[in-house]
């Protein structure tokens, strides 16, 4: 069973277009190798929006996030919007602690991150 | 009861204090504890109170001067420690820590803390070191202690210290390992690193 779980859709809310990653069991430095590469292929096609969503994630460690925080300056730099949503207690406060939470937008749920 | 504390302590404070200087004294029982611990305090504090009376510490010397932190031991593990080595399987350690964590009482949002805190530690034997690292886990009815021993050297004294810059690439492992457990003690060598990390089962009403 792999440590870490990825799927990627497509979807529309409001007619607009956007990305959803959906992350399911635990990121760390061993597989963060395998999510950068989940993650720039889709910061690839350009998307306006990406949503990460988190509720599956039950752990992440700083590799995970440093993988996030780049995927986040790549979409900056192409003028897109990244968005973490639906993070669980001990997620969540890891993206308190390291101030994360104040460089990408945190949603309690996909569909808030969708309305923005 | 004493506790041992790094030299990044004081920095730490003046830190903390930088806004409204104002002195805190930190105690040392100098008929107690180890004349190294003495001589490392002396160091790294700039006034010294001894018997009422104030004088500048002559050895003082600011913390980015201080030599890498000498090795001193840690005190042995009380109690029956657990005892794991791993290499690569991460989740496994943070598994153990978990179970250890709640049986032992501490709530589920400090037992995950030390999972976090461990996991990083864990992470830096994979990508320092070209070999296993060793945790030790033990309890009393007071503390859960997580202990990560690797062939890894840390040469900066307060590594973990600083609060890096949010879009850092990196430094926010030792940063969280800080940030959540109660107590870090680090002792580094040419030989191998170990980092003992405790946390308080029943810690006093805190916010966060």
């Amino acid at each position: 069973v792999d440590l870490l779980t990825t799927s990627v859709a497509t979807a529309e809310s409001d007619s607009e277009p956007y990305t959803l990653v959906v992350l399911d069991g635990e990121a760390d430095v061993t597989n963060c190798n395998a999510l950068r590469g989940v993650l720039e292929a889709e910061v690839a096609k350009q998307p306006r929006t990406l949503i990460i969503d988190l509720s599956g994630l039950r752990f992440m460690d700083s590799s995970a996030l440093h993988v996030i925080l780049r995927v986040n300056r790549t979409m900056d730099r192409q003028g897109g919007v990244l968005a973490l949503a639906s993070p669980r207690d001990a997620v969540a406060k890891m993206l308190r602690l390291t101030a994360a939470d104040q460089l990408l937008p945190v949603y309690p749920s996909v569909d808030e991150a969708t309305a923005g | 009861m004493t506790r041992r504390v790094g030299p990044g302590v004081a920095e730490v404070w003046r830190g903390l204090l930088a806004g409204g200087s104002r002195d805190v004294p930190c105690p040392y029982d100098i008929a107690e504890l180890d004349p190294a611990v003495i001589a490392d305090a002396r160091r790294t504090h700039p006034l010294l109170l001894s018997s009422g009376h104030r004088l500048m510490s002559p050895e003082h010397t600011v913390p980015s001067d201080l030599l890498p932190s000498r090795s001193v031991p840690l005190p042995a593990p009380y109690g029956d420690a657990m005892i794991h080595t791993y290499r690569t399987d991460l989740s496994q350690v943070r598994a153990l820590v978990l179970q250890h964590a709640r049986e032992a009482g501490l709530t589920e949002s400090r037992a995950n803390d030390l999972v976090l805190a461990v996991s990083e530690v864990a992470a830096n034997t994979l990508r320092h070191t070209q070999s296993s690292g060793t945790l030790n886990l033990w309890n009393d009815q007071d503390e859960v202690v997580c202990e990560i021993h690797d062939e890894g050297t840390i040469t900066d004294p307060l590594a973990g210290r600083h609060r890096p810059p949010p879009d850092a690439s990196g430094g926010h492992g030792l940063w969280l390992v800080h940030q959540v457990c109660d107590l870090v003690e680090l002792n580094s060598d040419a030989s191998g690193t170990t980092i003992r990390m405790h946390m308080t089962i029943h810690p006093p009403q805190m916010n966060g």
